[in-house]
């Protein structure tokens, strides 16, 4: 999509030639950032991260927060929802949806000289939002 | 260090693991040191971390049952289960084939199905979940988290007698799609053609939140995201982290 000039020749030059090119993953984009919401990722700690959820429900006075999960990271925002649960002796509920995000790669050429354009190359991951929340009581 | 990373089990541990799994009976089996219960956690850290170290290794990976995440299903519901190395043509072809109908049935195939898949092979079911609904369209999805509990029987490989039962918690996700309506009051309940609305549509639901906290909130939370070259650390240990 982002690429609409190189379509014709991406498919072979990547397959052939792979080495020529860096590849750059860009930053997803369409990020909703609200106070209660929480991206966790691979990097940071992971009791950071739960810490971090923790307070924002006690401490912070929010009634539910929205931990997301890209890729990879899926696992741990599960996890960390699953702790807040758990931790909360059943005060707490969990609704989660999953997603698939558009991600955009961009392939540079290395060597200046050859007259290769920078391409771009769109790929799918899957996602997930868990909405961690004290249910209304009724 | 995290609490919940499991250790890597290297590459041929698994291919022995998987071989001597066959053989594996689960009576008999002495457990040296048994460790269960999976939410009361472990006060200690659990042996598995260094087991392999130590000259152990695994003969058997039991899941145990947990019950099931949809009370209210009929019970011939197509269930596939995904696992780690499961190949996602393979998954997508089968079920594909009976949600959409064999060539010359007329119903029209099954009404629903359900994705289950724990540890590593998470991310995995929501791929496949999420390719059914975009080739199959109008499915109505509840998605539910749990933990469940594995079983793993460790032996030791200097000829010793000595065996040891671990009991593991992973994350564990169940999704259901059906072509019929669900309950939109279920907590995870997902309505069909979602795919790129979830995002925007989550922006400007609760602005009323925005007041409530005092700290600003850092340049884009997903930054780290695109380099993340660190390898799956599906499976964890139970342990319960410090408060």
């Amino acid at each position: 999509m982002a690429a609409p000039v190189h379509t014709e020749a991406t498919p072979a030059a990547i397959e052939m030639d792979p080495v020529e090119y860096t590849l750059r993953k860009r930053l997803p984009r369409k990020l909703p950032k609200r106070r209660n919401d929480v991206y966790v990722n691979m990097k940071t700690d992971f009791r950071a991260q739960l810490a971090r959820c923790q307070k924002l429900l006690e401490g912070g006075g929010h009634r539910e927060i929205c931990v997301h999960g890209l890729g990879l990271a899926i696992n741990r925002a599960i996890n960390i929802a699953l702790q807040l649960q758990a931790s909360s002796q059943g005060a707490l509920q969990l609704a989660a949806n999953t997603s698939t995000v558009e991600l955009v790669d961009d392939l540079e050429p290395d060597d200046p000289d050859e007259a290769r354009e920078p391409m771009t190359r769109t790929r799918n991951n899957s996602a997930i939002h868990i909405k961690v929340f004290y249910p209304d009581p009724q | 260090m995290e609490p919940f990373r499991g250790r890597k089990i290297p590459t041929l541990l698994k291919n022995v693991s998987t071989r001597h799994s066959r053989h594996c009976s689960n009576g008999g089996i002495t457990a040296v040191n048994s460790v269960s219960s999976p939410l009361k956690l472990l006060p200690v850290p659990p042996p598995a971390l260094k087991l392999g170290q130590e000259g152990f290794k695994k003969v058997c990976r039991t899941e145990e049952d947990s019950p099931c995440p949809f009370p209210g299903l009929a019970s011939g519901v197509l269930e596939m289960r995904v696992k780690e190395g499961s190949k996602i043509r393979n998954l997508m072809g089968f079920a594909m084939a009976r949600m959409q109908g064999e060539m010359g049935v007329s119903d029209g195939g099954l009404r629903q199905v359900v994705f289950t898949g724990s540890g590593r092979a998470v991310t995995k079911t929501i791929t496949c979940v999420e390719i059914m609904k975009r080739k199959v369209g109008s499915l109505h999805q509840l998605t539910k988290l749990q933990y469940k509990v594995v079983k793993e029987v460790w032996e030791s490989t200097e000829g010793g007698t000595s065996e040891m039962t671990v009991h593991r918690t992973v994350p564990s996700i169940s999704i259901l799609l059906s072509k019929d309506p669900l309950d939109p009051q279920e907590p995870g309940y997902q309505p069909p053609e979602t795919l790129s609305a979830l995002w925007e549509e989550r922006e400007g639901s609760e602005s009323s939140s925005q007041t409530a906290c005092k700290r600003p909130l850092g340049p884009l939370p997903y930054s780290s995201f695109p380099n993340c070259k660190r390898p799956c650390l599906g499976e964890r240990i139970s342990v319960h982290p410090p408060h």
